[in-house]
């Protein structure tokens, strides 16, 4: 329990930040009891396109969840139901892609955004991660976890395998599609290094890289730069507690389906 | 018609992941013209050497601090999430909330709660420094002191990671037979014995899995070395990845960048590798 409120700790203290003047002592009271100074967030809000900002974010964020949830579908489908020649080898190709270091691609992914015009635009934003290693192991994880027959019986009726998918697979698998959604949101959401690298306009840039150049630009104004940090976390923080039960089951059944 | 299927997502792994390592080590062979990439130089392993031989930062200080930085968080985060997670494994109302209390820094933005950090560890105003001085201990100087900054981004990270593996470690916990023990505990062992002798050897799986996640991305790791120190004081913080950026988007020498990539790219999967091997001689000899 105090190792809850611990971590805990450093969110009230940048709201108590947030609400404190710079000239603040440094008292242990002085920094944590607010000081009920609202100007540094008009102050902090007015420095930066924020509405315009939180908008790209969410549309970045949405558009990769809807690419990322088909692509896995389809392919989570393809590897856990249908038979084909060389299934083994492809999803073997598709796990060895979690080896390689998102780093590593920085580079090379910068230089084919800017051969094909990509740079500093939505799609370099959201194509690139609209495709899941996780989300197409763990589509393919409960397909194979469903009775076969099912999909044998629907063939015989004659359902083409796209209506199947839709009309049987999906209800199915409902909660790898809940999982999926929220891991992908969060993920885009919280992603810097990429937009930072691939964008340049805040007309395209998420809030988050938005936020680190207020802090380049202000640095010193702790107060409104705390500010910034609160109401840029507000939104991911609540749609994190309202929903926190799918995320920390969908991490425990992630490891309770480790094997050696 | 499974190819079909499949086609979408191979096709943005091929475009965006599989090609772009390929083409990572083929760059690296250049020295890079980023303006026109006509003019690039093909130089073979001269990025390499250059590697070797770089002095501001030294290649194997930056290789040194991400070995610190990942061992760190590698042996800090699965010892303390494993603690937290037996802790917090009985349910209830409370332990309920603290586990979520625990997981949720892991939903922030690095970009946001680093920051917030940089105030924690300020010298004039910051909590940790504020808290030192009302008990008369002296101040480390945080971020400020080549020695320190490095300690203070791992402390940082743990708080924002270890959720999401004590929740791991929850996953593990709750699939452990509890007859072994409940044996164990008819048997007389104690709390201790128990958890050495029962629950933890049923655990390696999982740590296995956590300690793989684990050093890739903190290998990786680079927003809050970029918000906390700038790979700073004095190159105290410069990790592979920091510096990896830097030379690539700082100082635009690309394919000295992408022979950077591939070190990092070579150092993780020999990680991994390693670990998954480890472990497959633990589950055999046990």
């Amino acid at each position: 329990m105090l190792a809850g409120l611990l971590f805990l700790l450093p969110f009230y203290y940048v709201v108590v930040t947030s609400l404190n003047s710079a000239s603040v002592s440094a008292s242990v009271s002085d920094i944590l009891l607010p000081h009920w100074q609202w100007a540094n967030y008009s102050r902090a809000w007015a420095a930066a396109p924020w509405p315009r900002l939180f908008l790209n974010t969410l549309l970045i964020a949405s558009a990769t969840v809807l690419l990322a949830l088909a692509t896995s579908l389809l392919a989570g489908f393809a590897f856990g139901v249908m038979r084909f020649r060389g299934r083994g080898l492809l999803f073997g190709l598709v796990m060895s892609v979690l080896m390689i270091p998102g780093t590593v691609l920085i580079i090379p992914d910068y230089i084919i955004a800017n051969d094909i015009n990509w740079l500093d635009t939505y799609w370099i934003q959201i194509v690139p991660w609209g495709a899941s290693v996780f989300g197409i192991f763990l589509v393919r994880q409960f397909f194979l976890g469903l009775p076969q027959e099912i999909f044998d019986a629907a063939e015989l009726d004659g359902a083409g395998r796209l209506r199947m998918l839709w009309s049987i697979g999906i209800p199915l698998v409902r909660p790898a599609i809940v999982i999926i959604s929220l891991n992908v949101f969060l993920a885009s959401w919280n992603s810097f290094l990429w937009p930072f690298i691939m964008t340049s306009s805040p007309d395209v840039q998420p809030v988050e890289v938005g936020l680190a150049a207020f802090a380049g630009a202000n640095g010193t104004d702790f107060p409104a730069l705390s500010a910034a940090v609160v109401f840029t976390t507000a939104p991911v923080l609540l749609f994190f507690l309202v929903l926190q039960r799918h995320f920390i089951t969908g991490a425990m059944s992630t490891a309770g389906g480790v094997r050696g | 018609m499974g190819w079909l299927y499949t086609a979408p997502a191979l096709l943005i792994f091929s475009v965006f992941i599989i090609g772009p390592t390929a083409y990572t080590l083929y760059v690296s062979l250049f020295h890079w013209n980023a303006l026109n990439t006509a003019k690039s130089k093909y130089i073979g392993l001269a990025n390499y050497r250059s590697l070797l031989g770089s002095t501001a930062p030294s290649f194997l200080s930056s290789a040194w601090h991400s070995l610190y930085f990942s061992g760190a968080m590698v042996i800090g985060g699965t010892a303390l999430s494993l603690a937290f997670a037996l802790l917090l494994q009985r349910g209830g109302r409370l332990l309920g909330a603290a586990r979520v209390a625990v997981f949720a820094p892991h939903a922030t933005p690095v970009v946001a709660t680093s920051l917030a950090w940089v105030w924690i560890f300020n010298p004039q105003f910051g909590l940790a420094d504020t808290l030192l001085k009302a008990v008369h201990l002296p101040q480390p100087g945080w971020l400020q002191s080549t020695t320190w900054a490095m300690p203070s981004v791992i402390a940082y990270s743990l708080w924002h990671e270890v959720g999401f593996t004590v929740v791991l470690f929850l996953g593990g916990l709750a699939v452990i037979s509890p007859e072994l023990s409940e044996a164990a505990r008819v048997d007389g062992a104690n709390a201790w014995q128990e958890f050495w002798h029962v629950t933890w050897p049923q655990l390696r799986p999982v740590t296995l899995f956590v300690v793989i996640i684990t050093s890739i991305s903190s290998l990786q790791a680079f927003t809050q070395f970029y918000e906390m120190s700038q790979g700073g004081p004095v190159y105290a913080t410069t990790t592979l990845s920091f510096l990896l950026y830097q030379e690539a988007f700082v100082f635009f020498d690309t394919g000295y960048g992408a022979a950077l990539a591939i070190v990092l790219f070579a150092v993780t999967a020999a990680f991994t590798l390693l670990q998954r091997r480890t472990g497959d001689r633990i589950s055999r000899s046990s």
